[in-house]
């Protein structure tokens, strides 16, 4: 096996009777873009929630290069370096979009250096213009955006995207994904929950399912959309 | 934050000075002054429970706890063993920040009024302990400071001039320590945890550190002052620097009054509440017992009413509005 960065196994998280996530195992390695997807309600938010530390799992490993991440809180992952964005986005809203993003950097840098690093990530993400803006004030793909930036802004090895592009049109989308493309050729390793399966589908090398909280499928993009399990998971049995 | 202005900075030395020269004004063996002095300290007070309150939105109500805490323990060092009240400030300083360690811990994943509540028991503990601990704090009956000729390493002085520019000092020099914190990390990590606990844990901050640090710099802070209360006032009980009332809640108002979060607010609330209270007292004492409680509470009600955020909102907003006019 080539460098696995990120190697999740059998993990399991159990909401009072519902089983969210079960035997959950998945290994990524370093500079891939992995795509996971599902129907609504399969997991995907709450493996990412339980990655970067905001649940802890009922049971399972997580192992971020070699480290055991199980247990520790969201702020010492983030140190070691898995950040993960919020579907409904979760900005401070009081603040300006700059101080949004400054605030990630200052996890690796004083106040000063995170102000410069928050301005570069700003440009990268295409929302210098914005900078001065409250984050109450934003439209929702505005949001997400800075979002982003302020995950980048922690300088991450791993960066879990939950429906970053949601709301985004056509042109917004082929820039993010042309981002996306150029952040992983520095290095960093991407995987992305999305519902968008025109961006999805041209994005990642690999593809995961989930459904039910069970991972049902692994591959490409074309074994895994032709693979029955996951026709059936989208379409309905009948469709099998 | 943008760095000050040349006007700003005009602006500052003019109201300094200002307030430096303010008690040559005043009778210097007379009520009024008395009454700035508190105003000053009170100041002080709400801008020491504004690091927690304002910036991470912890909002205590036991701040009593650590100004009572100072106000015994520089006193109780004084009178055993005649430490000067400067190393008794510093003492109570580590014993409040102590306290804001311990009542920490318990109530960290507390928020809003559960916080509040949490907190204001806390502060009632504390006065029920100091009315009980006799041997320690004289109980009930109160605990006088021990009489000293005037000078400035015993902090007691015959004059009220001196504590003024004391109480200003004090002021300024919390202030200086709010400014600098909201404009440092802690200052940006406090915010993040105010605006949003669980993005603020995912991008890498210790919120449980980071309240911590907080409250005990708020606490040490708060103790500091219950010195210099206590120096100025010569007697104090349990019920006045433990008190929910006298204290806890009353530190609270000035600040919510003035404009929570911000520099200025604990100072314009003090001269607002303050004297205020002193006017009530003065001018309603005399016709019913409780009138000028009344008074006084339905009109910071009204206050609240008009603009919860406080004079600095409102000052916002009235400032908003003429520039709106100026343009049409």
């Amino acid at each position: 096996m080539t460098e696995a960065l990120l190697q999740v196994s059998c993990i399991s998280k159990r909401f009072g009777g519902l089983k969210a996530l079960s035997d959950v195992s998945l290994t990524v390695n370093a500079g891939e873009i992995v795509g996971l997807i599902g129907p609504n309600g399969a997991g995907k938010t709450t493996l990412f929630s339980t990655l970067v530390g905001l649940h802890k799992p009922d049971s399972g490993t997580i192992t971020l290069d070699g480290r055991e991440l199980v247990g520790l809180k969201p702020h010492k992952i983030a140190a070691a370096g898995m950040i993960k964005t919020f579907q409904n986005v979760a900005l401070f809203l009081d603040s300006s979009v700059l101080d949004n993003v400054l605030t990630g950097g200052l996890l690796r840098h004083s106040v000063e250096d995170a102000r410069d690093l928050a301005r570069r990530c700003l440009e990268r993400v295409g929302i210098s213009a914005i900078s001065d803006k409250l984050a109450r004030d934003l439209s929702f793909p505005e949001r997400a955006r800075v979002e982003v930036a302020r995950a980048l802004c922690t300088q991450p090895r791993v960066l879990l995207l939950d429906e970053a592009m949601a709301a985004l049109n056509h042109v917004e989308m082929d820039e993010f994904m042309r981002l996306l493309r150029q952040l992983r050729e520095e290095g960093l390793t991407l995987i992305v929950v999305e519902h968008h399966m025109r961006a999805i589908m041209s994005l990642c090398e690999r593809l995961v399912v989930l459904n039910f909280g069970q991972l049902i499928a692994t591959g490409t993009p074309a074994q895994v959309s032709h693979d029955p399990a996951v026709v059936q998971a989208y379409l309905g049995r009948s469709a099998a | 934050m943008s760095r000050l202005s040349p006007m700003r900075l005009i602006l500052i030395a003019v109201l300094l000075a200002a307030a430096i020269a303010l008690p040559f004004a005043f009778d210097p063996r007379g009520y009024a002054i008395r009454i700035l002095c508190l105003a000053l300290l009170f100041g002080a007070m709400a801008q020491a429970w504004n690091i927690v309150a304002g910036l991470a939105n912890q909002v205590s109500l036991g701040h009593a706890a650590f100004f009572g805490i100072g106000a015994y323990t520089s006193t109780l060092l004084l009178i055993h063993f005649g430490i000067s009240p400067w190393l008794g400030m510093i003492a109570g300083a580590v014993l409040g920040g102590l306290a804001a360690l311990l009542i920490s811990l318990p109530t960290m994943r507390l928020r809003g009024h559960y916080f509040a509540l949490a907190t204001l028991a806390f502060g009632e503990v504390m006065r029920v302990i100091a009315n009980s601990w006799g041997g320690l704090t004289g109980g009930p009956v109160g605990i006088s400071v021990p009489f000293a000729p005037s000078s400035l390493a015993m902090l007691q002085f015959k004059e009220t001039r001196p504590y003024y520019w004391l109480m200003l000092a004090a002021l300024i020099a919390v202030t200086a320590i709010f400014v600098a914190i909201r404009k440092s990390r802690l200052g940006y990590r406090l915010r993040a945890i105010k605006e949003n606990v669980d993005a603020a844990e995912v991008i890498g901050i210790d919120t449980t550190r980071t309240k911590i640090i907080a409250a005990v710099l708020s606490g040490g802070l708060t103790a500091c002052l219950g010195t210099l209360y206590a120096q100025f006032q010569y007697f104090f009980d349990p019920d006045t620097v433990f008190g929910v009332g006298s204290i806890s809640v009353r530190v609270a108002m000035i600040a919510i009054v003035g404009g929570i979060g911000t520099a200025i607010g604990p100072i314009l609330g003090a001269f607002f509440v303050i004297p205020l209270e002193e006017f009530a007292n003065q001018i309603f004492s005399a016709q019913a017992a409780g009138l000028s409680q009344l008074v006084f509470g339905v009109l910071l009600v009204v206050v609240i009413l008009v603009e919860p955020r406080g004079f600095v909102a409102m000052g916002q907003r009235l400032a908003r509005r003429f520039r709106r006019e100026d343009r049409s």
